[in-house]
């Protein structure tokens, strides 16, 4: 059974004096979706960096604490990261999406049937099969976000981390986005998400951890998105804030539905 | 043309130029200048109209367009030379290097022209070699006109804020570090986040890659770059005797 | 090679291919072709250093095809590079300029044999039209060629020097921290 554990995890960059994390404790489950909200400089990349065993393996730095990863239970499944800026994350290497899809698994060492079954089911899942023989410097922001996804998912990992993966997506392909990540969790996939899109956490996240200053301020149900504190620092679903804002009582509506039925009650 | 494997095209292409300068001029770089000039002709065959060797188009129209573009880029590209050299040089001298430069021009033009990158990193790793080193070229390749239309921008948005290639040395020294400054720091600001992106998606040291669509390599083929090392070396010996 | 020096060699070869644009836009006679290069090895070492050079070389080769011979060229820029890095030359403009300069002098004089013997001294224009200035001044071809040579390399060099310097302190410490090289070019180590 996937299982990522965080143990009083502080992380410092180099040349920092500020942690980036400080004493953050965590434990995600196959089949679990986790969201982390924060400021800028809340350290959610950074935790997702840490969990993605790229800090400071890659990034440099000094991680005190524990981090353990267990993948699926026959050993296969490992980590896999989709970070906010796509063009970035581009291999160099290929000169089709197709190919970029399939540089993962062929880094793996797969066989070629292997690869190509794990890309045709990628492409579809991202619904970009009509793109494979289109070079993927030629593609607008959000398609090449949806290419990166995908390469990511070929490569079958048993937890996924997503940075801020609607930035460059329309909001059908956010809406698309959101649905995929519920499904990667039906599959047994373990995925921490962080993300600014609030008002889509409710329906897609079993559990929420606001992050301020590098420290896990809160551990809860998505309802947090609808708490007096997370709204009074901005992070609330727009529902919640908008209805703190207008002087109404608590405890605030979470969803469009919940504000209808509390107001239809009051 | 397009159809045989990279290696063989790298091997032609070197061996036309290393032999340019071996054998005696005039007539031993006039001969290798033809070979050059006779490939670059036929670099058309085996591609549909319009498309390049980096597309997967693989019609077998054997269009004389191509070759012509290919060899006018090179008549052009080689030109100058034969001004400057006419210029510091008597004709002898003028023709011997300028045949040599004009069969090294003609033969790395026709290499772009019938070469696909995509097949050249898929034979690298297909021949073993480490994945890293099939990056470095390829991952170049790519990032060039990223980096150049970037730097267009930023000149761009400078000629917006008055920047001028007129004024004094001091001036455009300033304007220079004020453009590329940007240019160079946000290339830079990115390499964290490439180096993450490929960690995450396997590339690591060492690592060898499954070829995905490897260039068949045909015993033939391989005959003949042996036999282009060999005829280079002969070359040299006879040349040093 | 870890994977974020592998990163660094296309991204900084991509740098001197690039900044053609700009040296374009400013209207100086400069090349900035060995600025990756240079930058390369002030921050991690003379190996990532000469990756990039050969890199640089073989894909401007491919715009230019004789650009390949003087990959050489970009290798004792690579080596010299280290030697000024590990000087921490790159600390100001009043230490980099003058190394620059004398890359200009080495570079000139490297360059020098492999355009007057491959070349016949016409790689470009301008060096061709110093070079026949200074054979109108009496000089030798050989002498000439260096000329030509010379007058092209001297300020490009000791303009990416500075430039280099000017980007080795701007990037932000905990950035620069992160290169094995950097704070030590910048006599910050």
């Amino acid at each position: 059974m996937t299982r990522l554990s965080l143990e009083h995890v502080s992380f410092w960059y180099p040349a920092t004096d500020t942690p980036a994390l400080a004493d953050v404790s965590l434990e995600v489950a196959g089949g679990e979706v986790v969201a982390l909200v924060g400021a800028v400089g809340a350290g959610a990349s950074t935790l997702l960096l840490v969990a993605a065993d790229l800090a400071p393996r890659v990034v440099g730095g000094r991680l005190e604490g524990a981090v353990d990863f267990r993948g699926r239970g026959n050993g296969e499944g490992g980590r896999g990261i989709v970070l906010p800026t796509p063009w970035t994350q581009v291999s160099g290497m290929a000169f089709t999406v197709w190919d970029e899809v399939a540089f993962g698994p062929a880094n793996l060492g797969w066989p070629r049937e292997q690869i190509t079954r794990h890309v045709d089911r990628a492409l579809a899942r991202l619904d970009i099969a009509a793109l494979r023989a289109r070079e993927p410097a030629t593609l607008s922001g959000g398609e090449l976000q949806r290419v990166i996804i995908a390469g990511i998912l070929a490569m079958d990992p048993a937890l996924v981390l997503f940075d801020e993966p609607t930035a460059e997506l329309d909001p059908a392909g956010a809406r698309m986005l959101w649905r995929l990540v519920r499904s990667l969790a039906a599959e047994g996939k373990a995925v921490i998400v962080a993300t600014n899109d609030l008002d889509a956490l409710p329906d897609v996240a079993d559990r929420v951890v606001w992050l301020e200053q590098g420290r896990a301020k809160k551990i809860g149900p998505p309802a947090l998105l609808a708490e007096d504190a997370l709204c009074a620092a901005g992070l609330g679903t727009a529902v919640a804030v908008v209805w703190r804002a207008g002087g109404l009582p608590r405890p605030y509506p979470l969803t469009v539905d919940d504000a209808v039925r509390l107001w239809r009650h009051r | 043309m397009t159809r045989l494997h990279p290696f063989t095209l790298l091997a032609l292409a070197a061996a036309l130029v290393a032999l340019a300068w071996l054998l005696p001029a005039p007539w031993g770089a006039a001969g290798t200048l033809a070979v050059a000039a006779v490939l670059a002709l036929f670099s058309g065959a085996g591609l549909t109209p319009g498309a390049s060797p980096g597309s997967t188009g693989t019609g077998m129209s054997p269009g004389w367009r191509p070759g012509l573009v290919v060899l006018r880029t090179a008549v052009v590209t080689a030109a100058p030379f034969w001004l400057f050299l006419f210029i510091l040089h008597d004709v002898p001298t003028t023709v011997a290097l300028g045949l040599r430069i004009t069969t090294m021009v003609a033969s790395v033009v026709w290499l772009v022209a019938v070469l696909a990158p995509a097949r050249l990193v898929e034979a690298m790793v297909a021949a073993g070699w480490r994945a890293g080193t099939a990056y470095l070229f390829a991952a170049t390749l790519s990032a060039v006109p990223v980096l150049k239309a970037r730097a267009q921008r930023i000149v761009e948005a400078q000629r917006c804020r008055g920047l001028s290639p007129r004024g004094g040395l001091g001036p455009r020294v300033r304007a220079l570090r004020a453009l590329a400054l940007p240019l160079i720091l946000s290339a830079l600001h990115e390499v964290d986040e490439r180096a993450l992106a490929l960690e995450s998606r396997g590339l690591v040291p060492g690592a060898r890659r499954t070829p995905l669509a490897p260039p068949p390599d045909r015993g033939a083929e391989r005959a003949v770059r042996w036999a282009l090392v060999a005829l280079c070396v002969a070359a040299l010996v006879w040349r040093l005797a | 090679m870890s994977v974020r020096l592998l990163v660094l060699v296309p991204v900084a070869a991509a740098i001197s291919l690039a900044l053609s644009a700009v040296v374009d836009a400013v209207a100086l006679p400069l090349f900035l072709d060995t600025t990756g290069t240079i930058l390369a090895t002030a921050l991690a070492g003379p190996g990532v250093g000469i990756a990039t050079g050969v890199v640089t070389s073989a894909v401007n080769t491919l715009r230019n095809p004789t650009f390949w011979p003087f990959v050489v060229v970009q290798i004792i820029v690579a080596l010299y590079a280290w030697a000024a890095a590990r000087a921490g030359l790159f600390r100001s403009f009043r230490t980099a300029i003058p190394a620059g300069l004398g890359l200009g002098v080495i570079a000139s004089v490297t360059s020098t044999p492999i355009s007057y013997l491959v070349f016949g001294c016409t790689t470009t224009g301008g060096i061709a039209l110093t070079t026949a200035l200074g054979r109108a001044l009496g000089l030798s071809p050989l002498g000439a060629c260096f000329f030509g040579s010379f007058v092209s390399d001297f300020g490009d060099k000791a303009v990416t020097f500075a430039l280099v310097t000017s980007v080795l302190h701007a990037l932000p410490r905990r950035t620069a921290a992160r290169f094995p090289w950097a704070l030590r070019a910048m006599g910050a180590a």
